[in-house]
Formats: structure tokens, C-alpha cells, sequence
């Protein structure tokens, strides 16, 4: 962990320098972590992935303002955070529902997700860990259900195909699985609301 | 019940009524909003952990990658592919079919390019414009604007060409490929070439006349460097690689959808959605093909059979669902490799029958 850690502040050095072999290091770390968090505000992969693509670009373009390694999350997500909100508020996300009052209150609640949270440099490093942690600590089948579904945004029906289990066990997963981390996480995202409150 | 439901919701399966009740839920309390807002935020943060790492991904490695592809460090590569969409000129559907390559020339003349036929060509007037080898053709002169006639050039599958434009521009040209482009080109004239397939360019530095490439519904615009171009009528996207230098792509029928792309970055134009959408990739995958290498990275089956059927000129069957949805890492070095080495190769990680007839090769699952 800390030979990462210091294997990673060396190519934060010559990222600042303006190393791009270093840039696409942070690129590729960050890329698909970005578009996970964009997509679930916006629901549409592309644009998702294009907002991605202009954090990292706006991370190069302002290399000079990071102090240190532990910044680039914290500014990558804070713009991706902004940006949300901007696509929101300009009502480019496209409608998902026939329902009009439903893709406003959808709207209204994301809003106030994504205003609700923080991405301070300090408790971000600590808030990676616990997620990291609690994903790595689901049950096999469950991570396996999970990841697929997050990372490779899949149906479930298909999950259910490939890893030749019924609908019905995938969404019992699914379940699992969201419990499990709410419980963890939703412990700690209340403790980071004290600590800011109490700034 | 309604944790069910918002289950189904987190994870994008709910349908509207569900979601419907889910959202009279969040109204009824402020409990139950806080609630909802916990769980969702729980969910979205963990975007914040390296999902990657935990993921597996099925790839294997053909072959480790040939250095030879760092000399296009230089190189601005930009691939095309083009969609379905009309072809910006017309052009004969018959000699797509030919197996020879094709010269079309300004007065409708048309050619076979053979080892042994003729080394100079002549336009209309009788005037030598350009000096004809095996495997190029060599333009030049310069024309008034007014004067600008086309040539095309159509490549079949299993052929490759190399053609030099009058401005020095080299451009080769991959196989099941056809560029339209200026016989001569003009004084003071923009530098425009229409393409269909895949091309190479390494276009000579004129800043006063950039060069543009028309594929599908984009332009792609460039001041002077080297650039690939791939565009496929079987594809409903554009992609633009490049790897040193500036372009800049346009939508043809609405100009102010542009975007400027900086070396190692892909833009993908989309048919459906007009979009242009870019990201950072190994630009060395899109540019192989020009050093006689088919390279891929996470790239599915579909696209790996669609590049063996160009190259080799074989027609690819899959009936095997597994293969579908397989995708491969690595690279091959075409004249050292037949289509029954690939498929070899691709065996090993999913087991999969072929047989090969005349030059259709069909794959099945195993029994």
C-alpha cells in the first residue's frame, strides 16, 4: 500500500511537470470511476463518459493548482459532481419516464444528492478505503452479481445467463448486496456530515 | 415492499409504475426521503472504489505487441468509420465487387491497376498527370480552381494501395476501401477527399489550404500531419484517432458541432444520436494495419471477423454465442498468419469447430 502510495506521488511529480505517460496513468485509474458516478445522475452512458473525458482533461489543463496526489480524486470529482448538477439544472438529462412529474422528481432528488455530498480531499482517501473493503467483503457471488451490474451495467436477465443462475437469485444478490453497503457506508457518510458540520 | 422496489431502482430495473410508487413513498415522510437519499448515496459513492480491479475480464494475449508501431509516435493517426449513410458521391455498386483495384478517372474512364498495364496517366486533354508503380500511384501538378476534376480509387478486400495526392500527400489505403480526390488539386482551393474505408494519410504541411476528410455525416479537418482514417459502411459510427498533432471534426450539416481532439484521444461520431463523444486510447491498435499488423484491445469477436474478412477476403459465419461475446487482446502479423492461425489461436481461450468452404469459413459450438 505505501510502495503505491509513493509509487503514485512520484507520478503525481511528473504528471505536474507534465508527463503524459504519468497523465494517462490518473486517465485510466480514473476514467471508468468517474462515468460510474456520472451515470447514475445523467442514465446515459455516453454522455457520462464525456464528462469523464472533460474532468480529466480540465485535471491536465489545471495540473499546476494540485498540491498533492491525494488532490486529484477529490478535484476530479468535485468537478464531476458540478457538472451533474449543471446538466441537471439545464434539463439535458434525457427523460426516462412517460410520466413528466417523474422525471422532475427525479430530477429534484438528485439535486439534492449530489448538493448533500462532499469530496474533501482527507476523508475521501478514507471513505475509498471503507467502500473498497466493504465490496471486497460481500460474499463471492454477490460481488460477482454487483460489479457486474455496476461496472458492465448489464440487465439482470443477462447477468442470470452468464453466471447460469435464475432472475430470481440475481435480484436476491442485488439485494444483498445493496444492504450490505448501505448499512457500512451510510454509517460513514453520517459520520462525514458531522465532521463537516462541525468545521 | 418498497425496499424491493428501491432495490430495482438502484439498480435500473424498476418500471414506471414501481418508480411511481417508490416517489409517493419518498413524499409521504421525510423519514422515508432520508432514507432513499442515504441508500442512493451509499450506491453512487462506490463509484469511488476501483471497481476494475476486482472485475474480471475473459481476454487473452495472441502475441505481444511489435515495437514497430512506436515509430508512429510522429504520426497524427485518425481513423474513420464510416456508417451507413449516403456516400458523398456516387459510385458504381458493380466495382465494389471487382476482385482487382480500380482507378476511375475525371471523363469516367476506368482502369484495372495490374502489375503490367501502362506507367503514365493522362487526363482528357492528353496532359501527364501522374506516373503509375506496382503498388502506387504517383501525382502531380497543380490546377485554377475551376479546373478541379476527381479521380477515385476503389481497393477490394485482400488488397492494399498506396497513392500520392499532387500536394505530396501519401495516403495508403486499407483494403475493401475507395477515396475520391483531386486529380490535381487547385491553387487556392480548399484540399477535400471523400472516403469510404480505411486510409492512412500523411498529408504535406500547407497551412493556407487544409485538408479535409469527407466520411459519412463529419469532416475532419487538418492543417498538415499524418493521420489514419478508417471508414466502413457496416459501421453507424465515425472514429477519428490521432496521434500527434490537431484535428478538428464536424458534423457536414452542422457546423457548429465540432470538436478538436489532442494526440491519444478517439472521436467517435454517432449516427443515431448526431453526438461526438471522445476519449484517450492506444492509438497503436488503430494505426497497425498501415505496418501489415491486426491489433486489437478488448476488441469483440464481431469486429475481430469483420477486419479477418476485409483482409483476408473470406466471409465469416459465427453460430457460436459464446465466440459473440467474447472479446480479444493482442496483435498479428498478417503475412506471417493465415485465417485458420487466427482461428487457432482464438480457439485456445473459447473452444469453438470451423470449417472452412471455398472462402466461407462457418463457425459452430462444440458438440
Amino acid at each position: 500500500m505505501s510502495n503505491n502510495n509513493s509509487f503514485e506521488s512520484n507520478l503525481f511529480e511528473s504528471f505536474k511537470k507534465g508527463d503524459q505517460a504519468a497523465f494517462t496513468h490518473f486517465y485510466e485509474k480514473y476514467f471508468k470511476r468517474i462515468t460510474a458516478f456520472c451515470i447514475q445522475f445523467i442514465y446515459d452512458k455516453d454522455e457520462a463518459e464525456n464528462l469523464a473525458q472533460e474532468a480529466l482533461l480540465y485535471l491536465w489543463q489545471n495540473k499546476q493548482s494540485l498540491d498533492s496526489v491525494n488532490g486529484i480524486q477529490s478535484f476530479l470529482y468535485t468537478y464531476a459532481k458540478s457538472k451533474c448538477l449543471n446538466t441537471i439544472r439545464h434539463n439535458k438529462v434525457k427523460d426516462r419516464f412517460k410520466n413528466d412529474l417523474l422525471n422532475i422528481k427525479e430530477r429534484e432528488l438528485n439535486i439534492e444528492i449530489l448538493n448533500s455530498i462532499s469530496f474533501d480531499t482527507l476523508e475521501l482517501t478514507e471513505l475509498e478505503r471503507i467502500i473498497q473493503e466493504s465490496i471486497n467483503d460481500l460474499p463471492p457471488k454477490t460481488r460477482e452479481v454487483f460489479i457486474k451490474k455496476r461496472i458492465e451495467n448489464k440487465k439482470n436477465a443477462e447477468i442470470a445467463e452468464e453466471m447460469q443462475v435464475t432472475l430470481k437469485a440475481v435480484e436476491a444478490h442485488m439485494t444483498k448486496a445493496l444492504k450490505i453497503l448501505k448499512t457500512k457506508l451510510s454509517d460513514y457518510l453520517f459520520l462525514i456530515f458531522i465532521l463537516i458540520c462541525n468545521n | 415492499m418498497i425496499s424491493e422496489i428501491l432495490t430495482k431502482y438502484l439498480s435500473n430495473e424498476a418500471t414506471e409504475q414501481e418508480i411511481q410508487t417508490l416517489f409517493e413513498w419518498i413524499d409521504a415522510s421525510e423519514e422515508n426521503k432520508k432514507e432513499f437519499i442515504a441508500a442512493k448515496k451509499s450506491c453512487v459513492m462506490t463509484s469511488l472504489s476501483d471497481l476494475n480491479s476486482i472485475s474480471e475480464t475473459s481476454v487473452i494475449q495472441l502475441k505481444t505487441r511489435n515495437k514497430v508501431f512506436k515509430y508512429l509516435k510522429f504520426a497524427a493517426v485518425f481513423l474513420v468509420l464510416l456508417g451507413l449513410g449516403k456516400l458523398a458521391f456516387n459510385y458504381n455498386q458493380k466495382a465494389k465487387y471487382s476482385k482487382e483495384i480500380v482507378l476511375e478517372l475525371a471523363d469516367g474512364r476506368s482502369e484495372f491497376i495490374t502489375k503490367n498495364n501502362q506507367t503514365k496517366i493522362v487526363n482528357n486533354k492528353g496532359d501527364l498527370i501522374a506516373r503509375k508503380f506496382p503498388n502506387q500511384i504517383t501525382y502531380f501538378g497543380k490546377v485554377h480552381d475551376q479546373e478541379v476534376v476527381y479521380n477515385t480509387l476503389k481497393v477490394p478486400y485482400g488488397k492494399k494501395f498506396k497513392l500520392q495526392l499532387s500536394d505530396g500527400t501519401v495516403v495508403s489505403l486499407n483494403s475493401g476501401t475507395t477515396l475520391k480526390y483531386p486529380e490535381q488539386f487547385g491553387l487556392n482551393a480548399k484540399r477535400n477527399v471523400y472516403l469510404t474505408g480505411e486510409a492512412f494519410f500523411e498529408v504535406a504541411k500547407d497551412k493556407t489550404h487544409p485538408f479535409i476528410v469527407h466520411a459519412n455525416h463529419i469532416q475532419v479537418e487538418v492543417l498538415g500531419t499524418k493521420f489514419n482514417v478508417s471508414a466502413y459502411p457496416e459501421n453507424p459510427t465515425v472514429n477519428s484517432t490521432l496521434i500527434e498533432g490537431s484535428i478538428k471534426l464536424a458534423e457536414a450539416e452542422n457546423k457548429s458541432n465540432t470538436v478538436l481532439i489532442v494526440p491519444n484521444q478517439m472521436a467517435t461520431w454517432q449516427n443515431n444520436s448526431k453526438k461526438i463523444i471522445t476519449k484517450f486510447v492506444d492509438t497503436s491498435i488503430y494505426s497497425a494495419w498501415t505496418k501489415g499488423d491486426i491489433a486489437f484491445k478488448d476488441t469483440p469477436f464481431s469486429t475481430i471477423a469483420k477486419i479477418i474478412e476485409r483482409t483476408y477476403d473470406v466471409k465469416i459465419i459465427n453460430g457460436n454465442s459464446d465466440l459473440a461475446r467474447q472479446s480479444f487482446t493482442g496483435s498479428i502479423k498478417i503475412s506471417e498468419s493465415s485465417v485458420e492461425n487466427i482461428l487457432e489461436l482464438l480457439k485456445r481461450d473459447t473452444p469453438f469447430n470451423y470449417a472452412v468452404k471455398e472462402n466461407t469459413i462457418t463457425i459452430t459450438n462444440i458438440p
